[in-house]
């Protein structure tokens, strides 16, 4: 066992040590923080900015009640130029000219039956300034639009507030003995980002296994270290050792994630946010994340010791990823019916599991029995497949020249 | 988990033992039935041509694939995983991880045969240090020449200070410098106690080396034993002979058993117990000589002379049968 962990130190540190390694355990969070935080920040900087915006007001009142409704809503940062020049056709130009020269960030038109047809216009010079019309303006003027009639109808200024209520919310998914209170979006779309997660990591570092273990063949290294430790040793400790550098990697990707979204990101109007999610999910997370790649990256260490080449391994190793395809095709079955006989039996295929009952998860609450039961049976499975990938690693690590076969594979796998 | 110290038996009583080794791959056998007694304190070779069986039989020592038939024992002791922590083998492919340092792979190969990481480091230095290399050893190996490679590849065999060696074709594709370089360090480590298997299908240079060898043609044994004792086996002598014309020695020469053309050269087989001057004043009456010499056999001519007596004595056991 000391002589395994001895593989796993060197396979482990080798990788952390990288720079490559390093660059990308950074660029990861950074990348992340670009694309999820950017817009947001963006879109916050330009809120912050001073606004001026040019008004022309026809009715000669709505511009003061709006600019006295922004300071009530705590809009500050949007100061309302009104032009004084009554609210003919002329003026209008005038304030276009401004807007064009940027005088002003943007113009306003109120017409002067403004209260009857509500049908103000908004110039600008870009698409950017639409956020200041839609979080500032458009609200305050709604509502002077609306205690004014409120007003002219008669209604009492307390009652206005009552007349004016939104519904508010509230969405509850119901896990077995708990009530929890969540947004079923954050765990659809967190769900989604985080089982990519597992597909990407499991893909790209499953695969790795099968380059290392060719390399290891052409360095011609192999056969000194088989004279200290059995194959299935050395196979096991490059794998595991291997692993446990992706699974630093992830945790640290996944710690920034978490740390990311805690600062309310959305992306595409969902939003994602990670630390809603209970330990359970973040259990589930790392074991079919580690399981996930266990199983594949076996099998793929027991293909490359049976190839020469990347080229060779490509017959082989291209069914193998298909298992890892496969259930990326079949999530949206799974989430549109988390609970059903076709997602939970697909859930429980041990190659499927780390994707199909994780997103299950992610999404539902399936009885804690299936859940165990599927790491139970991707155990078994990786039990299997170290066996299996074993003994194509005793056959195939000291074949040079012959490309190898199925029917080669088979063969090995009989012995 | 501790490294294991066995019992070694004393100087000249033999420490790894191997009895009727057999493996075949598909149709092909390639060790047929191979039986070895290693002296402790020697070089033993391990000799036969290339595909007589040599690496199958030591990648079976090492439990590196897995023999059909044969017993293998080490001090007494069945061969088991940890026993074979004691032997170092060299094999004829080996590389390195050319992106390590020298000491760490030092280190590593130590580790994995059990030595203590600490101990392990302390030994990589002393080692790389004593083969000349001190200015690489927090290179990574891709600075080293194929030379320095061979120098820290054999500090890697015996950095564990192993019982017993394998050397697998250590000498084959190498330059004379590199050979020598290599020898200078194998007679070092046999004089500090350590037993050598010596693997290789070149006669002479294993004639040089060797205190004891067996000879495998075919995975089947043809002769072992002290090479004293081998030579005592076959006391036959040779004469080497050329003519300046080129020409052949006459056919009818008295106690020859045999004649070879090798470079130019005829090399006569003298029957034991003749004198091989006799042979000078009827090869002198052929022709014009411009070589007469006479020695005992090479390693290579016992080989032939082996493998021939073991085919007539095969045939003479057919005719008998018949």
């Amino acid at each position: 066992m000391s002589k395994v962990l001895t593989v796993i130190r060197k396979e482990y540190l080798e990788r952390v040590r990288s720079k490559a390694f390093l660059i990308g355990t950074l660029i990861g969070p950074a990348l992340m923080g670009l694309l999820v935080l950017g817009p947001t920040l963006v879109a916050r900087v330009a809120e912050d900015q001073d606004r001026t915006v040019g008004v022309v007001d026809a009715t000669g009142e709505v511009g003061a009640a709006l600019a006295a409704k922004l300071a009530e809503l705590g809009d500050d940062h949007v100061t309302l130029r009104i032009l004084d020049c009554g609210g003919g056709d002329a003026c209008v130009d005038e304030l276009k000219a401004l807007v064009r020269s940027e005088a002003v960030d943007a113009g306003l038109v109120i017409p002067a039956d403004f209260f009857e047809h509500p049908k103000p216009v908004f110039y600008n010079t870009s698409v950017g300034a639409e956020v200041l019309r839609g979080d500032a303006l458009s609200p305050a003027l709604n509502r002077v639009l609306r205690e004014e009639r409120f007003k002219r109808e008669g209604v009492a200024a307390d009652r206005q507030t009552y007349l004016l209520a939104s519904a508010d919310w509230s969405s509850l998914t119901l896990t077995e003995g708990a009530e929890e209170q969540s947004n079923a979006d954050v765990g659809i779309i967190g769900g989604i980002v985080m089982v990519m997660m597992i597909y990407f990591m499991v893909l790209v570092y499953g695969q790795q296994n099968l380059t290392v273990v060719i390399e290891e063949k052409s360095s011609r290294m192999v056969e000194v270290l088989l004279a200290s430790l059995k194959p299935e040793e050395l196979m096991f400790g490059k794998v595991m050792g291997i692993g446990l550098a992706t699974l630093t990697q992830v945790a640290v990707w996944t710690l920034a994630g978490v740390a990311l979204s805690a600062q309310g990101i959305a992306v595409g109007g969902a939003n994602i946010n990670l630390t809603l999610f209970g330990p359970w999910f973040w259990i589930n997370f790392l074991l079919f994340y580690f399981l996930g790649y266990f199983l594949y990256a076996s099998l793929f260490a027991g293909i490359g010791a049976m190839c020469n080449s990347i080229q060779d391994a490509q017959q082989f190793s291209g069914p193998l990823t298909m298992g890892l395809v496969l259930p990326i095709m079949l999530m949206m079955l799974v989430i549109k019916a988390p609970d059903q006989t076709v997602a939970t039996v697909l859930s429980l295929v041990p190659f499927f599991s780390p994707i199909l009952m994780f997103m299950r998860i992610s999404v539902s609450s399936p009885p804690v029995w299936q859940v165990v039961l599927s790491w139970l049976l991707l155990g078994l499975t990786i039990w299997w497949s170290v066996k299996a990938s074993g003994k194509l690693f005793r056959a195939g690590i000291l074949l040079y020249g012959a490309s190898p076969t199925w029917k080669s594979l088979a063969q090995a796998l009989r012995s | 988990m501790t490294p294991i110290k066995p019992d070694l038996p004393p100087v000249g009583e033999p420490l790894l033992v191997v009895d009727g080794l057999a493996k075949r791959y598909g149709a092909k056998q390639a060790v047929a039935d191979v039986s070895l007694s290693i002296p402790r304190g020697a070089i033993y070779g391990f000799l036969g041509p290339n595909g007589a069986g040599k690496t199958t039989t030591i990648r079976s020592l090492m439990d590196i694939i897995l023999p059909d038939a044969g017993v293998m024992t080490f001090a007494g002791q069945p061969l088991t995983r940890r026993l074979r922590d004691r032997i170092g083998y060299l094999p004829e492919e080996r590389g390195l991880y050319r992106k390590m340092t020298c000491q760490d792979q030092l280190a590593y190969l130590a580790q994995l045969k059990g030595v203590p990481r600490r101990e392990a480091m302390a030994r990589a230095e002393q080692w790389i240090v004593r083969m000349g290399l001190g200015d690489y050893l927090k290179k990574k190996v891709d600075n080293l020449s194929k030379g320095m490679q061979q120098k820290l590849q054999f500090a890697a065999t015996f950095i564990f200070e192993p019982d017993l060696v394998i050397l697998d074709e250590v000498f084959s594709g190498l330059d004379p410098l590199n050979i020598e370089l290599l020898r200078d360090l194998i007679l070092e480590q046999k004089q500090q106690g350590t037993t050598i298997l010596f693997s290789t299908h070149m006669l002479a240079e294993a004639e040089r080396l060797c205190d004891a060898v067996c000879l495998i043609e075919g995975g089947q044994k043809i002769l072992d034993g002290p090479l004293d004792d081998i030579r005592r086996g076959f006391p036959f002598q040779m004469v080497r002979v050329a003519y300046k014309d080129g020409a052949e020695p006459p056919a009818d020469l008295p106690g020859t058993i045999g004649r070879r053309l090798e470079e130019g050269t005829w090399r006569l087989e003298v029957e034991a117990g003749r004198d091989p001057g006799e042979l000078l004043a009827p090869l002198a009456a052929a022709g014009p000589l411009s070589l007469f010499a006479a020695n005992r056999p090479t390693l290579s001519e016992i080989f032939l002379a082996a493998v021939r007596r073991q085919r007539d004595g095969a045939a003479t056991v057919e005719r008998s049968v018949s």
